[in-house]
This record gives C-alpha cells, sequence and structure tokens, in this order.
C-alpha cells in the first residue's frame, strides 16, 4: 500500500519537496515516525494534519491512496 | 482565471468586475458588502515588505471555502450569495489577494456576513504567506 504526504508552507521549505509517497504505514502514528525518520528537521514546526481533506486529532489506520497533509498553522486572507 | 476559489497571481479590477456585473442578476438582494484583501508594504527590522507569494492546498480550499459558505449562509437568513476568490502565487504590495462578495436581502446582514465570511476565511482556508523583502529575503508569515 502507499500514500502520499503533501508538505506545506515552511514544511515544504524544510522538506525540499511538496510531496513524498511512504509504502506500508499502517496508521498516521506510523506515519509521523516515518516522515520523522526521513525530515528530522519536522519536529522543530508545529502542524496539523489532514488525512484525504479532513483534518485529524486521533491516530486513523490509512489504506492505499491515502493522501495526508502536513500542514503549519493557516495564514490566508 | 478563478479555479475552484483560487487565482494565480493578483486579483484583477476585470476580476472583480466579472464578480460585479452578475450583482444587477440578483434581484431578492438589496444590499452587497465587497471586502478586498491587499499585499500592504510591511516593514519588519527595517525590511520592507515587496511582495507575498501565497501557497495552497487546492483540494483542502475547495472543501473547507464550501464550508465556510454554508456556514455563512446558514447563519445569516438574508444571505443570499458569496463569493470568495482567494490568490496563490506572487502577489506583490499594493496588489490585491483576496475577494470576498456578499449579497443579501438588506445591508446589515450583507456586511456582518462579509466580515464574518472573511473571519472564517482567515481561520480556515489551507493558504500559507511567504512575505518577502526588498533584501530579496524571505519570511514564512504567523
Amino acid at each position: 500500500m502507499k500514500v502520499k504526504v503533501l508538505f506545506f508552507g515552511v514544511l515544504a521549505e524544510v522538506t525540499g519537496t511538496n510531496f513524498k509517497h511512504f509504502r506500508d504505514v499502517k496508521s498516521i502514528g506510523d506515519l509521523k515516525l516515518r516522515i520523522q525518520d526521513d525530515f528530522p528537521e519536522v519536529v522543530h514546526y508545529n502542524y496539523r494534519i489532514s488525512l484525504n481533506n479532513e483534518i485529524i486529532n486521533n491516530d486513523p489506520k490509512l489504506k492505499d491512496g491515502d493522501e495526508v497533509a502536513l500542514m503549519p498553522p493557516f495564514a490566508g486572507g | 482565471m478563478v479555479t475552484n476559489y483560487l487565482i494565480n497571481g493578483p486579483i484583477t479590477q476585470k476580476v472583480i468586475s466579472c464578480f460585479l456585473e452578475k450583482m444587477g442578476e440578483k434581484t431578492d438582494s438589496g444590499g452587497h458588502s465587497v471586502f478586498l484583501g491587499q499585499v500592504r508594504a510591511d516593514e519588519i527590522n527595517g525590511k520592507k515588505v515587496t511582495a507575498i507569494e501565497y501557497s495552497a492546498y487546492e483540494g483542502m480550499v475547495m472543501v473547507e471555502a464550501d464550508k465556510i459558505k454554508a456556514t455563512i449562509l446558514s447563519e445569516f437568513e438574508d444571505a443570499k450569495s458569496i463569493d470568495i476568490v482567494h490568490s496563490t502565487g506572487i502577489v506583490k504590495a499594493g496588489e490585491l489577494s483576496l475577494f470576498v462578495l456578499v449579497s443579501a436581502g438588506h445591508r446589515h446582514q450583507a456586511i456582518h456576513a462579509c466580515s464574518k465570511t472573511v473571519e472564517l476565511i482567515k481561520e480556515k482556508l489551507p493558504v500559507w504567506k511567504k512575505e518577502i523583502f526588498d533584501d530579496d529575503s524571505h519570511e514564512w508569515k504567523r
């Protein structure tokens, strides 16, 4: 299985990428650990996580094709 | 061209005119309230903002902007329609980056619904700003 992780705002700058695919991740918690392995600098920033365009606060299971976004505080308007 | 609430670059007079031209079709409305957000040439630590680069999570902008419109229409019974346009990409100081138009039966709800819409956009829309300074440095706005 494969999920797509999107990086926005300052996170896109510090990771050097707008997105990355991760394979065989079971849950959001699992995914966060894998992201921190690849991009250790991410831990220094505040961000919220969305799963398929919905902000989440828990640790749902992931399935193939899911889209996860790491979003620093919004600054629109 | 506006696609799913977003436009690349500044919001031009032409874009605004397109929305204003349609106001006459809303014959159930007695008041229209417009907000225009502009990039301000702030001075920060001796450096001047020359532009802002906006980025957005486009799929989620669609979802959240739809929710904002539903919230406003539910909260303001007299509101008839809401139009939202937000820039992505580079917008220079003095150029416009946000357009909100609320039409309502009467002026009070048009004005207050427009104000509430702007506040919800600032709170809920997944958009990020990178301030670009006159020395070519930049800083992410929080």
